[in-house]
């Protein structure tokens, strides 16, 4: 069954970015106004919809790879993440961090 | 006030004495060199406006005298002898009249000059003093005084003692404290600190500099200190606006290095021309992209919010790290590149931090040298330190700018008047980055033949 991946990022361009990068990878996206099954977040911590996507899940938030325009010491990273990357990270970086979350 | 009634006193005891004299010497018969005698004092001491009064007076009481006694029998008065004595009167009246108001005009200029003086320092916002050469306050304005009381510094003893007595009061005592016994001892130059009170966020910033007798001895300090509470509050703000547009800057430069790594994957598919812009727009986004970073940087080493990730560090290893990484753009400019090492000690560093020092001292001497000239990197240990020097051969930094190199967004203009591309960030950046670990950076450069910055790291013992 193919993986979804949930994409939580406010800017458009970005968005549209993460969505091709993560079709490559072979995995199915996930808006973030959707509900379903999801089996990892790409992410803005730092934005209002990355925020409210993750009160959503609560304490089942499947792991998380944040994308953030703030560094890791700005405290924006939530309990379920796996991979902090700041922007711009390369499309490279953004799929080796969701091929670990998969363990592929 | 107190001036006007003091000469209407002088005045009228002069007079006085005048005509008490008059009459003595009308009555006793005293000659005329005898009376000037008598007389000179007291017309010198009305010696004012009232002079040439005192003096008509004087003139035409002795003629009427002289018209009494003629008409009186039995009196018999010298009219010669009275013509002379008013004549010589009259004259020492007009005399000292003149001299009285000359003396008194440019008392009052001297004292329009001392009192236009005191409001000036006094109106000023700064406190200001003015110290002999054991620092024993001379003058000192109204606004140091007020500063004094706010600030809880005493108000007797020399300068750098009352600056000592308020070290446990300061937001880092110990550096405070050490820095004024610096002060204290320098004589020659003139030096700018900032220093804040602690718990209140109050920050002032004091000067001093010798003051020169007219001969050129040396003749004291003077001192200023201002508050700049308001100063560092908007270096603060424009500091936290520069931190949100840098990360705001993060998304759109995210979107572009993203889809240009696409387009990249699909650059056969471009022409010739295609692939050209690609590159160019590739570099553009690096340097935003680099510009970002430091900016990021540059507001967190601001902020004091830098944490080195310490660790050994062989500084001959990182350097020839540098140096390999930058040899391809040194050949590409035709720049001989030569890293000199032997075997400093190991120093506790941050690795990543002090790599982004050297990348940026080495791609800066290869940035301001010209094809044909040379790139000279050398470590080694000095006193049991470590001791990097990046020297060039090009361009340099004219003299009376090599004081601001390390400032923020400076750039030399040597570099501008070039186009050579940059932010002023590097060498600040770096500075900050080695004073953190403790070591030193010093730049000397001469204009047109070269420049040499070295660096000192304290090794781990």
């Amino acid at each position: 069954m193919t993986r979804r991946v949930l994409i939580a990022e406010p800017d458009q361009d970005v968005r549209e970015l993460l969505e091709l990068t993560v079709r490559r990878l072979g995995y199915e996206t996930v808006a973030a106004n959707e509900h379903g099954n999801v089996d990892a977040m790409l992410l803005e911590p730092a934005c209002a919809m990355g925020r409210s996507v993750l009160r959503r899940f609560g304490a089942d938030a499947p792991p998380v790879v944040c994308l953030s325009i703030y560094p890791r010491e700005d405290g924006f990273e939530p309990a379920a993440s796996v991979a902090y990357l700041v922007k711009p990270a390369s499309s490279n970086e953004i799929a080796d961090a969701l091929r670990n979350v998969f363990g592929v | 006030m107190q001036v006007a009634r003091r000469r209407y006193f002088v005045t009228f005891v002069a007079v006085a004495g005048l005509a008490a004299t008059w009459g003595l010497m009308m009555a006793f018969g005293w000659s005329s060199k005898l009376g000037i005698v008598t007389f000179a004092p007291w017309v010198a001491l009305i010696g004012f406006d009232l002079g040439l009064l005192g003096g008509a007076l004087a003139a035409g009481s002795s003629i009427g005298l002289w018209v009494i006694a003629n008409h009186t029998s039995g009196v018999s008065v010298d009219a010669a002898q009275i013509a002379i004595r008013t004549g010589t009167m009259l004259a020492l009246a007009v005399g000292s009249a003149l001299a009285g108001r000359r003396l008194r005009t440019s008392e009052e200029a001297q004292r329009t000059v001392v009192s236009l003086q005191s409001a000036l320092i006094d109106s000023t916002l700064d406190g200001i003093c003015l110290t002999d050469e054991d620092g024993e306050v001379l003058i000192s304005n109204r606004p140091l005084r007020r500063i004094s009381v706010e600030v809880g510094l005493p108000l007797s003893g020399t300068v750098p003692e009352r600056l000592l007595a308020v070290a446990d009061k300061m937001a880092e005592p110990e550096r405070y404290r050490e820095r004024m016994r610096e002060l204290a001892k320098v004589t020659g130059t003139s030096t700018i600190d900032e220093f804040e009170v602690a718990g209140t966020g109050r920050v002032f910033r004091g000067y001093t500099a010798p003051v020169s007798n007219p001969d050129g001895s040396f003749a004291g300090r003077v001192w200023t200190l201002r508050e700049v509470t308001a100063d560092r509050e908007l270096d603060r703000m424009r500091d936290a606006f520069v931190a949100t547009v840098s990360h705001e800057l993060r998304t759109p430069l995210t979107s572009i290095s993203g889809f240009l790594e696409m387009m990249q994957e699909e650059e056969q598919e471009l022409g010739e021309s295609g692939r050209h812009y690609l590159e160019v727009i590739r570099r553009g986004t690096e340097r935003l992209h680099a510009l970002v970073e430091d900016l990021l940087l540059i507001a967190q080493i601001e902020a004091k919010r830098v944490e080195l990730q310490l660790g050994p560090v062989d500084v001959a290893e990182l350097t020839s790290r540098s140096v390999e990484a930058m040899r391809p753009s040194a050949s590409d400019k035709g720049v001989t590149l030569e890293l000199v090492t032997d075997h400093p000690p190991i120093v506790q560093g941050d690795r990543n931090r002090l790599t982004q020092v050297l990348d940026n001292l080495v791609s800066n001497a290869i940035k301001f040298t010209d094809g044909g000239g040379a790139v000279t990197v050398s470590v080694a240990s000095a006193d049991g330190d470590v001791r990097l020097v990046v020297a060039d051969t090009g361009i340099g930094v004219p003299v009376e700018e090599q004081g601001q190199v390390f400032s923020r967004f400076f750039r030399a203009s040597t570099a501008t008047r070039l186009a050579i591309p940059g932010t002023g960030l590097g060498l600040s950046i770096s500075r900050a980055l080695i004073e953190q670990h403790g070591g030193t950076i010093t730049l000397t450069s001469a204009e047109g033949e070269g420049t040499q910055v070295v660096v000192t790291l304290p090794s781990e013992s």
